[in-house]
């Protein structure tokens, strides 16, 4: 920090002139700016209308969701981890329940719990991606995209909300397996949603794809190299825009994904038009997947038969004494976990969703470790927005598509 | 707790780049394991930078995450947890070459002071402000290290065993630090 700068103690360094700028202005975006997409500030340096530094600035969201996960039974902490990136709560469990499974050893998921977590998976990944598309589109002044998303997210979070009675936060993956098996009547929305979001995807494609207005703010914006991107530790999308062929479900596959047929895709231009064109691919994908577990949808139970680890049914518990006090002590005291370490990582629709559990053998998790994907991709914001124009800083955030639910944890 | 908070001087197996690792880190070696999920290298702080090289040079070019678990009551008490993934840069890139590696780095001595990895991975930055907001571990030669997620002005670290979850004088606790109410106290 520069010498006289005790008026902005403790202040970002950003506002502290170091004397070697023209005429620059220092201008704060945010917390509250509405393509912030959340609560972030930016602090930017201006000359003119060229940024020529940044610095985002984050923990208005903080939680403690890590801290909250600690002092809850195992199966009790899926509904605060849940809340992370919210919008995709049950990448979130998968990866919370995958880890603790490999930590208990549990490696006869049944058939039926591993398709419909698959599935829904992907719904999931779709659901966050049109959220992402509807308000980048608007961010950039494009109004009726907005309605096109957001019809086809109502019509998957129907389908959850059907399925396991929540529209957000399911909360629905449990360690084991399912909490319940799907309705009936499931089937048929199920066939409805593949029916329809094919001839929707490319409709909303081909609104913004070679839109020249739209293409114009995107294009060239916001560039990063593979190199720079895999320093600064970006996944996913943000990755796979960059050229560099990664995705977990491919490298280290779970839950029966390398059953599955599916293209990752590729783009080699690194800017934001890049970003855009692999999230729309990456639905289409998400289709497929949906389309496949659905072809093979196999009946049977969705819960291991471990009544040490899950629950009795409800109708079990009527009659039988032990399922009785199999369901007492779960819920009451939980169950503990052997000792260990385990790293586990799903492919959320921000990028590597990490986890890296500890058990102490107790009944709750001893600490829970959060490898937020947004978290390291946001940190590239401060260097994709040098050289670019202040109402670029926008479509970058935008390209980027972080959830300050899971950067603040 | 694990065989890992304080880990034997036991190399099992140490093979390909866990060797390497163990070399570079020397007289700081603590344990080479290859777990279900990674291999991974325990070590003290004072091996971190020459063992981090030694991960570059063998690929392992993207750092996924540092975490830190706080093992009270036993010593070392903080382990700070490093995830690397070494990826090729080529487009169509083989998947089955991706893999990740595991350091866990246990601060040399009595301090909790560790070398800044920012010179190396500029990602470094934000997950070594959250590891020192969160649990108060320090990073020498880290360019700015103050708070990230909790306000500038909070007093303590929030993540460690021995803070409650609720904190000491905050809304929900009116009793305060000193006063009648005593901080809930988790198991």
């Amino acid at each position: 920090m520069a010498a006289g700068a005790s008026a902005f103690e403790g202040g970002p360094d950003i506002i502290v002139s170091k004397g070697d700028e023209r005429d620059s202005m220092v201008l704060s975006m945010g917390p509250q700016h509405p393509s912030t997409h959340g609560v972030l500030r930016v602090m930017l340096r201006l000359d003119g209308e060229t940024v020529i530094d940044a610095q985002p600035e984050i923990g208005y969201l903080h939680t403690g969701i890590e801290k909250q996960a600690e002092n809850l039974f195992w199966q009790q902490a899926i509904t605060v981890v849940d809340r992370a990136d919210y919008l995709a709560p049950l990448s979130n469990s998968l990866c919370y329940v995958l880890a603790a499974e490999r930590l208990l050893a549990i490696d006869n998921i049944p058939p039926r719990a591993q398709v419909l977590r698959v599935m829904f998976a992907e719904l999931t990944r779709i659901a966050s991606h049109l959220v992402w598309l509807g308000t980048h589109g608007m961010d950039l002044g494009a109004q009726s995209i907005f309605m096109y998303a957001f019809d086809m997210r109502e019509r998957i979070l129907r389908i959850m909300e059907f399925v396991t009675g929540a529209r957000m936060h399911q909360s629905w993956f449990r360690i084991g397996g399912l909490a319940i098996d799907v309705p009936l009547g499931f089937l048929a929305e199920i066939d409805d949603f593949i029916a329809v979001f094919c001839e929707r995807l490319t409709d909303m494609r081909t609104i913004l794809e070679h839109n020249i207005i739209f293409k114009d703010r995107m294009v060239g914006v916001g560039r990063i190299g593979a190199a720079d991107a895999v320093s600064w530790g970006l996944t996913g999308p943000a990755l796979r825009a960059s050229g560099v062929n990664y995705d977990v479900r491919k490298a280290f596959p779970y839950s029966g994904y390398e059953t599955y047929d599916f293209d990752v895709p590729v783009y080699e231009g690194g800017d934001c038009y890049a970003r855009f064109i692999v999230r729309l691919d990456e639905m289409h994908q998400a289709w497929r997947i949906i389309k496949q577990a659905r072809e093979r949808f196999p009946s049977g139970p969705v819960v291991i038969d471990d009544r040490k680890i899950v629950p009795p049914p409800k109708t079990e518990i009527q009659h039988s004494m032990e399922a009785l006090i199999h369901h007492f002590k779960i819920v009451s005291a939980g169950f503990n976990v052997p000792e260990g370490h385990i790293y586990q990582a799903v492919e959320g629709p921000r990028g590597e969703m990490g986890m890296y559990l500890t058990s102490a053998g107790g009944n709750k998790p001893w600490r829970v470790r959060w490898r937020p994907p947004s978290f390291y991709n946001l940190q590239a914001l401060k260097k994709l927005v040098i050289g670019n124009l202040i109402a670029d800083v926008v479509a970058i955030i935008g390209s980027l598509d972080p959830v300050f639910g899971e950067v603040d944890r | 707790m694990p065989d890992s908070a304080s880990p034997d001087p036991l190399t099992q197996s140490a093979t390909g780049i866990s060797a390497r690792i163990v070399a570079a880190a020397g007289a700081h070696f603590l344990q080479a394991v290859s777990r279900a999920d990674c291999d991974e290298v325990a070590l003290f702080g004072d091996g971190l930078l020459a063992a981090v090289d030694a991960l570059r040079g063998g690929g392992y070019n993207l750092l996924l995450d540092i975490g830190v678990t706080d093992h009270q009551p036993l010593t070392p008490r903080f382990e700070v947890s490093y995830h690397f993934l070494s990826m090729p840069l080529q487009r169509i890139s083989p998947y089955a070459t991706a893999a990740r590696f595991r350091l866990r780095v246990f601060p040399s001595g009595d301090g909790l002071a560790l070398p800044s990895l920012t010179g190396r991975w500029p990602n470094a930055d934000w997950a070594e402000r959250e590891a020192f907001d969160m649990f108060g571990v320090t990073f020498d030669g880290h360019p700015k290290l103050t708070r990230i997620l909790m306000p500038d002005d909070w007093e303590g670290y929030p993540l460690r065993k021995d803070y409650p979850l609720r904190g000491f004088d905050r809304l929900f606790n009116p009793g305060g630090r000193l006063g009648a109410v005593p901080p809930v106290v988790e198991s």
